[in-house]
């Protein structure tokens, strides 16, 4: 259906082109076009959704770094493997990083990648906290919803043609703009209702792996008690729905489910015992 | 450094916020609802927020004291402002290099929007990211570590 509106858009471009040109009108660009404006919305395969992914990884990294501690990047990566080995892309390459930034924040890239900075790192309680974070941020893994906005946004900024140049060709200029919007689309955020459904079965994810479901309610009560005028949760808050609204949301649909699993573990010792190591170090 | 450290440490008894009931709810005596009514709370009753457990917060309001039901909890907005820590950062970096975080390319690392838009690959740190990524039979080691056990769970219907 996609497909089909974007060829009309395109033969209706053409031919308003066409009527200005009528004597040389070439059939053989127009049906190029076409072509190319399919191809662009063709999926993105796993492999290429995975390249895609390291490229805007890379990116971001360059605008935080790695927290400088094995420990604890090892740690954070056994509960975020631990819940992805719960959903249904078990076998990505998930990778799971700490930025070294106060801001308040985290990130998923498309293909496994997960960012969750040390400032919200610093503001949870225990492990089910962290894992209702990561839960949320798999989520927008395995509902594409970056790749998905990463493609749609990039077909009106880009050409079609220069979408799949920078598919066909992962070292050329097309692809460094392709990636260059990529990551921007972090800087301006998802739409709502991704993020809505994202905290819904960020929950469900965290209460398979065996973590209290209230984690991520915690942590969202935890930054609507934040002010917004701090700088540490601005960018945050500007590219997600307000706290309290998501709280509202989970309230309404997720009641039953973080009841049913509210007993669970909390491992706020081995949350604490982590995160004290790396800071009197 | 030490002092945060022990900032993390203080248990979260130690939170007292204030903070509204945004519908009528039961202050009950303990963090379940088969427990006694303290009082019923009515929409907009202001509370102290003392603890929290679960999916409960212990609160202290005009009618006594209990738990609530953490989604029925809002924390005011009525906190004064604090700058953050990253915007000092951001000004640390700033006056370190020089350079206006608003309109350079690269140089001034960080997280706002702006840094995000411009930041450049950095392929060291990548490699390091690939470096600390474990495998699915390691989490499940590092998670009988700590008891957790896997349930099904269904996805709420849409």
């Amino acid at each position: 259906m996609r497909i089909f509106l974007l060829i009309a858009a395109a033969a209706f471009s053409a031919s308003t082109q066409a009527q200005f040109r009528l004597p040389n009108l070439d059939i053989n660009r127009m049906v190029d076009t076409v072509k190319n404006v399919g191809k662009a919305v063709k999926e993105i395969d796993e492999p290429e959704e995975i390249a895609i992914g390291r490229d805007v990884a890379s990116r971001l990294l360059g605008a935080a770094p790695l927290v400088s501690d094995p420990r604890l990047q090892r740690y954070v990566n056994h509960v975020g493997r631990w819940l992805a080995a719960q959903t249904e892309r078990p076998d990505l390459p998930w990778q799971f990083g700490v930025l070294d930034s106060p801001n308040v924040n985290a990130f998923a890239v498309p293909g496994g990648t997960i960012f969750i900075t040390r400032g919200l790192l610093d503001r949870m309680r225990s492990e089910a906290e962290l894992a209702g974070v990561l839960g949320h941020e798999i989520v927008h893994v395995l509902r594409k919803h970056h790749l998905k906005a990463i493609q749609k946004g990039a077909q009106t900024s880009l050409a079609g043609d220069a979408m799949s140049a920078a598919l066909r060709d992962r070292a050329g200029p097309a692809r460094d703009k392709l990636i260059a919007f990529g990551t921007e689309m972090y800087s301006r955020g998802l739409d709502k209702s991704d993020e809505l459904e994202a905290d819904r079965l960020g929950i469900v994810i965290a209460a398979r792996a065996g973590y209290d479901a209230y984690g991520l309610p915690s942590v969202l009560q935890t930054l609507q008690a934040m002010s917004a005028q701090d700088s540490a949760v601005a960018l945050m808050f500007k590219t997600h729905p307000a706290p309290g609204e998501r709280l509202d949301s989970l309230g309404e649909k997720m009641q039953p489910v973080l009841d049913a699993y509210s007993g669970q573990a909390q491992l706020a010792d081995r949350f604490v015992r982590q995160i004290k190591t790396q800071v009197t170090r | 450094m030490r002092i945060f450290a022990l900032l993390l440490l203080v248990p979260l008894v130690a939170f007292a916020e204030p903070a509204t009931v945004i519908r009528a709810t039961d202050l009950k005596q303990e963090p379940a609802t088969d427990s006694a009514t303290v009082a019923a709370l009515p929409e907009n009753t202001p509370v102290e927020a003392l603890e929290r457990k679960s999916g409960w917060t212990r609160v202290k309001a005009a009618s006594g004291e209990g738990w609530v039901r953490m989604l029925a909890l809002r924390f005011g907005g009525a906190t004064p402002a604090k700058p953050g820590a990253s915007g000092l950062t951001q000004l640390f970096n700033v006056a370190r290099t020089g350079t206006s975080g608003t309109q350079v390319t690269t140089g001034v690392r960080g997280l706002d929007a702006e840094q995000i838009a411009n930041a450049q690959p950095n392929p060291a740190e990548l490699a390091k990211l690939e470096k600390f990524a474990t495998d699915r039979d390691a989490a499940a080691g590092f998670a009988a570590q700590g008891k957790l056990s896997a349930t099904a769970v269904d996805y709420p219907k849409p």
